[in-house]
């Protein structure tokens, strides 16, 4: 997919998004809608003006703008920094799959068990997968880990305990 | 006054009080790093621990903690671009490329150096003026208050790391996230859908812990690598190099920390508009504003001096007129009220010595932020060299478990996962996630001080408030002006 293409669907998304909250606006009362109903409407505009704009523009002026004129290749150098190898298209979309299913995995650790087992068990796994340790070093990094972040947050911050939906699933086995 | 400002010191030269001002201080560099809990968070929890306790003693805990969780903020903004609260957040636009670029150390030692300054300018223009200010302050009513926040959304331009429409775009959508729940104004639910959970609002560290620091673990887990590869860029800078740098840029200082005195002073506005106010002021001001965004140490020094005077001028109108300039001033005041102290016109008669207290206590907690700070920043620089594989795991837990602890709301852990994929997108499409912040930050003042203008003063309430309309002349000539510096500069590139 093209970059214009991507550009195109996430100005699509945003303009929906304004429409969206103007339909929603309209069961308010004239009070509660008096920003976000003008504001909606001015999101819009400003929506489709982009997307002309960025339809317009040739390919490589795509992320060419007012502040990259003013402050030139700003966004392209602080990305730049750093010399990556380069690596094809496919394997940047399976990354990025990877780093979604980073933050769903450990979401869904947390809703299930709990926040200090989901952080045990999710520093262990990634230790052990991404073979950065050996698995005895990684446990040992990941006990004393968890052991700090439950002394910091459990016991000086005295956060409350969440159990996780499995809870009610554990006690009755015990 | 010479009396006071001697018994203030005096009281504060004893064993308990010099204890409790580096245990608060410890403490809050701690909770500072930590991402989403910040000064609020800090002083919450020492509440409890406050009474029996010398007086002076207490509001040393209080006071140091608040202050150091302000550099503590600014050190996670500039080593991994995830501020610790949304004070932070100005810092991240030039201390992170100067971390990429080895010079972390200069960055960090530039942002202890600046606040340190910013805290002491703080503290003197605190003591000078509690007499000068309160006919100004009475002056000021929510026409005013509603300009000035009209101001930070138009300053988003300097702030757009993508166009500038997107830039728009990105803080009209965080004014709208911040209209989810319950509207101050009419009771109306607005947005939520029927979710009780949604009714509270979006929580504002949570969402800030989502957009920076689960967005940049993201793009970290996806690089695979360390921030900072040490085997390509080497740390080459060193902390007498950031020493320096705030000394050089002296007026910078000079200006931005009167700026944080002044947002400060301004009840409800807030240190995060202090420091976005301070960094948009550098550039503006700057001879080269093109090395703005890629690690401009300027851009480091301007909003962690404005941050350190900021604490100087919320107190003086919480101790004047007990009015908290913001949340952290609010905890002080119930603070004030368990220790039997009650802020109001009394505090600048009958207990001028506490008020001198507690501008000492602001100078010595800064000096001992930036002596710790300074010792540690060595040791704190070498953190973006870590691999990924050791940060994203380590970081996003903290992150999740940091969403949690906010509200003890699950809940929370979901907005924050939700807000960290959002982060990445916008950050992905170069929709500033800097911008939607700001709109975050400003919604409910804008919509706040609109209603009640409109209930004061009527619908022409601008031609009754001659300072509001100065102001919104003002507003709408900082918000055109980058359209025309973009057309100068169009026209320039069109003949060249």
């Amino acid at each position: 997919m093209s970059r214009r293409t991507q550009e195109n669907i996430v100005a699509v998304i945003v303009l929906s998004i304004f429409i969206g909250v103007i339909v929603v606006s309209m069961d308010f009362g004239p009070r509660a809608r008096m920003i976000p109903l003008p504001l909606a409407i001015f999101g819009i505009i400003l929506t489709l003006v982009q997307l002309v704009w960025q339809n317009l523009r040739s390919t490589d002026e795509l992320q060419m703008d007012m502040i990259s004129v003013s402050k030139p290749a700003l966004a392209p150098e602080t990305e730049a920094a750093p010399v990556q190898p380069a690596r094809d298209k496919s394997s940047n979309w399976k990354r990025e799959a990877a780093a979604y299913g980073i933050v769903a995995v450990l979401l869904a650790l947390v809703l299930l068990v709990g926040p200090i087992p989901a952080i045990f068990l999710f520093t262990a796994g990634y230790f052990l997968l991404s073979h950065q340790y050996s698995w005895k070093a990684g446990l040992i990094y990941t006990a004393l880990f968890t052991a700090s972040i439950y002394l910091l947050f459990g016991v000086a911050l005295g956060m409350q305990p969440y159990h996780g939906l499995l809870a009610p699933l554990i006690d009755s086995f015990g | 006054m010479l009396e006071a400002i001697t018994s203030g010191l005096a009281a504060l030269l004893t064993p308990q009080s010099l204890l409790f001002l580096f245990l608060g201080v410890v403490y809050g560099l701690v909770i500072g790093i930590l991402p989403g809990l910040g000064g609020v968070v800090a002083m919450a929890l020492l509440l409890p621990f406050t009474y029996g306790f010398e007086t002076a003693a207490t509001l040393a805990l209080l006071l140091g903690a608040h202050i150091a969780t302000i550099w503590g903020d600014s050190v996670t903004s500039i080593l991994f671009s995830v501020p610790g609260s949304a004070k932070g957040l100005a810092l991240c636009f030039d201390g992170y490329p100067m971390t990429k670029q080895g010079q972390a150390t200069r960055a960090l030692a530039a942002s202890a150096t600046g606040a340190l300054m910013g805290g002491i300018i703080g503290a003197i223009f605190l003591a000078l003026c509690i007499p000068l200010i309160r006919p100004v302050i009475l002056a000021l009513g929510p026409s005013e208050y509603l300009m000035m926040a009209l101001w930070g959304l138009t300053v988003i331009a300097t702030f757009s790391d993508g166009s500038l429409m997107k830039g728009l775009i990105a803080s009209l959508l965080g004014v709208l996230a911040a209209f989810i729940g319950t509207d101050v104004v009419t009771a109306t639910p607005r947005f939520t859908f029927g979710s009780e959970f949604l009714m509270d609002g979006i929580s504002f560290p949570v969402a800030m812990i989502g957009l920076f620091a689960v967005s940049e673990m993201m793009k970290l887990a996806i690089k695979g690598t360390p921030i900072v590869d040490r085997s390509l860029v080497k740390e080459v800078s060193t902390v007498w190099q950031g020493v320096t740098d705030a000394f050089k840029h002296w007026w910078l200082v000079v200006r931005s920390s009167l700026l944080g005195l002044w947002i400060g002073v301004l009840p409800g506005v807030g240190a995060t508009v202090a420091g976005l106010a301070a960094y948009a002021q550098a550039v503006q001001t700057s001879p080269t504003p093109e090395r703005f965004g890629k690690g401009a140490v300027e851009g480091v020094i301007a909003p962690d001096a404005t941050m350190g005077a900021n604490e100087g001028g919320g107190l003086m109108t919480t101790l004047a007129f007990g009015i908290p300039g913001g949340e952290s001033m609010a905890i002080l005041l119930v603070a004030f009220i368990g220790l039997g102290v009650v802020p109001g016109p009394d505090m600048m008669t009958k207990h001028l010595d506490l008020v001198f207290s507690m501008v000492w206590i602001i100078v010595l907690a800064n000096v001992l932020v930036t002596l710790i700070g300074l010792a540690i920043i060595p040791a704190l620089a070498r953190l973006p060299g870590l691999h990924a594989n050791l940060m994203v795991p380590m970081v996003l837990s903290v992150c999740f478990i940091g969403a949690y602890a906010t509200r003890a709301r699950i809940e929370d852990v979901v907005v924050a996962a939700a807000f960290g994929v959002l982060g990445y997108l916008m950050d992905k499409y170069h929709y500033s996630r800097a911008n939607f912040v700001i709109g975050m930050v400003l919604a409910t003042m804008i919509e706040r001080n609109l209603h009640i203008s409109l209930s004061l003063y009527g619908n022409d309430f601008l031609l009754q408030r001659p300072i509001a309309l100065a102001l919104l002349i003002f507003v709408l000539f900082t918000a055109v002006l980058p359209f025309i510096r973009n057309w100068r500069h169009g026209r320039a590139r069109k003949t060249l």
